[in-house]
């Protein structure tokens, strides 16, 4: 099982352990205690003690970060929010950034699966729930699969109405096997009408019998076009399921389709549950399990970070916007898509007339202007009325008189908010170039820390320092690119002030970093820029995290207004 | 050449001749075994009554596993019916089984002139005269209903 963290200089090292902990991870809350009895019994392995003694003490520490972060988090749905959290197998689900004692206020558990563990997990879910509701190892597939993996709703109709559960959900009552047979001169395909008893057929436990041939097309038909449990029995108004076990008899010996059959049950598996999906970077494989309701999105950002290396966020599945929860980010996205080339062009190139609002572009001419709308005879200078003017056509010197000043004063609200929208388009943007340079710049880094090798003697590990820097460069760069959206959205007050404080302090100790590690000769000799950079890489790194803390705290207790 | 289609079709020929259903007649064209036309008549107690509608069944290879692309040749006003003769409803699309057979997609279609189901209008003219002008509905109906006789 993969344990990953999003802060990459925190890997665990302890991998034994780590493995223990996740082979078992299954059967933990079922044979927690009865691993007492085994071990007593059965004392030979360290590595089982370890897991064992280790386990319970770290499940207690995650509950004892847990609370007061819940409560922060989901206090104001907490009704929406137990179904989704505690639904299903919450006891399967276990947090991976744990294992450094305290989770940090912004982190959020996740984990990361791959096909083969997606498999698993599905069949340990069934193992689980088999004995539960005393059913074939099919049916409970198919039971839990047509509820969408929510157990306890089934368990509950299973137990108050069995026949009306397994109906309804397109499984037979009896649950005889399926079962490939021939020689009954009776029979007859409805499909292709070939009959008598050389002709195998495939029988189901809804009694519809179809030639193999007939039925295999039939399936394989409906698997190449995605499908895989949600496939029915061929007859008309028959709602039975063509279950796990019938299918891959039909399929036996047909690898392809046997192999698409897999891939879109585990498909089926991960996007019929709201706590799974898949990573959304090109021909990833991983899916990602976060329990983190969509009801908590407006005040949590779920960021998490795939095997693969792509860090988005768990809620929209766009990239990571943290600190920016969802609804700000898609709509500021949206508003880019729209807007920005447009507002700049404005901006840049055209002017309003302080009389009528029109949006006025000069393209030649004088300073004297006449509004095409208004009539209205203004300096395009200074603002002014013209009147004032007098004979200097060529040039204004009449920028700070009082007339002048207050025709600027009036221009429209909405200029003033394009001029806003510019101002946080502008630092967004570039951040954003800033990291795309950032990446550029650990490839000269890497350079450069060959170089110092070979030419100081230092050994690789004294030289990591800048790779360090870069690597908290790129993740300050994201962090404040979505500062600037979260500050957009902000109703000013006193709150936000504080933020902006928090966002520049990050902001200048970023941007000093950066020309460390741009320009390190500028600086001095080798030893003195290297403590540099480490202290600039420490302080940096303690701002970005007072940042987010404060961010993330500030969202849960509705801290800021946003507009709406 | 015999293949599990054409053997399929040829049968529900024979079961088509040998057992029509009520006021359906249909045949592959005799050079052509995958084209085939049938008639309709229009249902009695209906506005379609007396109507003789001809369509258009064209079949290849995957059936029965996919169903036949159905036309009206004659022209039709009903809610279902788009302009160009295409129909909409669910047997030919996503409900489609296997176990239909031609007689089986004319019965339905017969069917559909009893009941339209304005909710998922093809026609959307056809649609909003059926639910809020029956008399109007009717009218034009009958319209069509002369025209097929031609």
């Amino acid at each position: 099982m993969y344990k990953y963290e999003s802060d990459s200089d925190n890997f665990m090292d302890e991998d034994d352990e780590f493995v223990d902990y996740s082979e078992e991870e299954h059967d933990f809350t079922d044979s927690e205690f009865a691993m007492d009895d085994e071990n007593s019994d059965d004392n030979d392995t360290e590595d089982a003690g370890i897991a064992h003694d280790d386990r319970p003490r770290r499940y207690a520490e995650t509950q004892a970060t847990q609370p007061t972060q819940t409560q922060n988090t989901f206090s104001a749905d907490a009704g929406d929010f137990e179904d989704d959290f505690y639904g299903i197998d919450g006891a399967e689900f276990e947090p991976v950034i744990s294992s450094r004692g305290a989770k940090r206020p912004w982190e959020v558990d996740f984990k990361v699966y791959d096909p083969d563990e997606l498999q698993a997990k599905q069949e340990a879910i069934v193992a689980r729930m088999e004995p539960v509701l005393a059913t074939s190892r099919d049916a409970t597939t198919l039971l839990l699969r047509s509820y969408l993996w929510k157990d306890e709703p089934l368990v509950e109709d299973y137990l108050t109405d069995p026949e009306r559960t397994l109906t309804k959900a397109g499984v037979a009552v009896d649950q005889t096997r399926p079962c490939i047979q021939s020689g009954d001169s009776a029979f007859e395909c409805k499909i292709c009408f070939s009959e008598g008893s050389d002709e195998e057929y495939f029988a189901p436990s809804c009694g519809h019998r179809y030639c193999t041939t007939c039925y295999k097309t039939y399936l394989v038909g409906h698997v190449l076009g995605g499908a895989s449990w949600r496939i029915k029995c061929p007859t008309p108004k028959c709602n039975m399921l063509v279950g796990e076990e019938g299918a891959r008899l039909l399929l036996a010996g047909d690898e392809e389709s046997l192999a698409r059959y897999n891939t879109n049950l585990t498909r089926s598996f991960v996007n019929d549950r709201d706590s799974f999906v898949w990573c959304p970077a090109p021909n990833c494989k991983y899916a990602i399990e976060c329990h983190v309701p969509r009801s908590a999105l407006r005040t949590t950002v779920p960021s998490v970070a795939c095997i693969c290396g792509n860090q988005f966020c768990f809620g929209c599945q766009l990239s990571d916007h943290m600190p920016a929860p969802c609804h700000l980010a898609s709509r500021w996205l949206e508003k880019c898509r729209d807007d920005s080339e447009t507002s700049s062009w404005i901006k840049v190139n055209t002017k309003e007339c302080t009389k009528c609002k029109s949006t006025i572009e000069k393209n030649g001419g004088c300073n004297h202007m006449t509004c095409r709308e208004c009539r209205y005879e203004f300096c395009w200078v200074c603002m002014g009325p013209w009147s004032e003017h007098g004979q200097h056509f060529y040039n204004c010197n009449r920028f700070n008189e009082e007339s002048s000043k207050e025709a600027r004063d009036s221009v429209s609200e909405t200029r003033a908010q394009l001029e806003r929208y510019i101002h946080y388009f502008t630092r967004y943007n570039n951040h954003e170039q800033s990291a795309k340079l950032a990446r550029k710049l650990l490839a000269t880094t890497e350079k450069n820390m060959e170089q110092l090798q070979r030419e100081l003697t230092l050994s690789w590990i004294e030289v990591q320092f800048l790779s360090d820097a870069v690597d908290v460069l790129s993740i300050c760069r994201s962090t404040l690119k979505w500062t600037y959206v979260l500050a957009f959205y902000m109703k000013p007050d006193n709150q936000m002030i504080i933020f902006e404080n928090n966002q520049s302090d990050l902001e200048m100790a970023t941007e000093q970093l950066n020309d460390l590690v741009e320009n390190p000769t500028n600086h001095g000799a080798i030893e003195d820029i290297k403590r540099k950079i480490i202290d600039k890489t420490t302080y940096v790194k303690s701002r970005w995290e007072t940042l987010l803390s404060d961010t993330t705290l500030g969202l849960q207790e509705n801290r800021w207004q946003f507009v709406d | 050449m015999s293949t599990p289609c054409r053997r399929r079709l040829m049968r529900d020929f024979k079961r088509l001749q040998s057992d029509p259903p009520d006021g359906i007649s249909g045949a592959p064209c005799p050079d052509n075994i995958m084209l085939w036309n049938a008639v309709i008549f229009g249902p009695d107690d209906t506005p379609f009554e007396d109507g003789t509608f001809k369509l258009v069944l064209n079949f290849d290879e995957t059936y029965p596993n996919k169903p036949p692309t159905v036309r009206f040749a004659s022209k039709i006003f009903h809610p279902n019916v788009y302009a160009n003769g295409e129909l909409c409803l669910d047997i030919l699309q996503n409900r489609w089984s296997p176990t239909y057979d031609v007689a089986a997609i004319l019965t339905s279609i017969q069917s559909l002139l009893h009941d339209p189901n304005p909710n998922s209008p093809a026609n959307a003219e056809a649609a909003n005269l059926y639910r809020e002008n029956r008399k109007e509905y009717i009218r034009r109906v009958r319209e069509t209903v002369e025209e097929s006789w031609e």
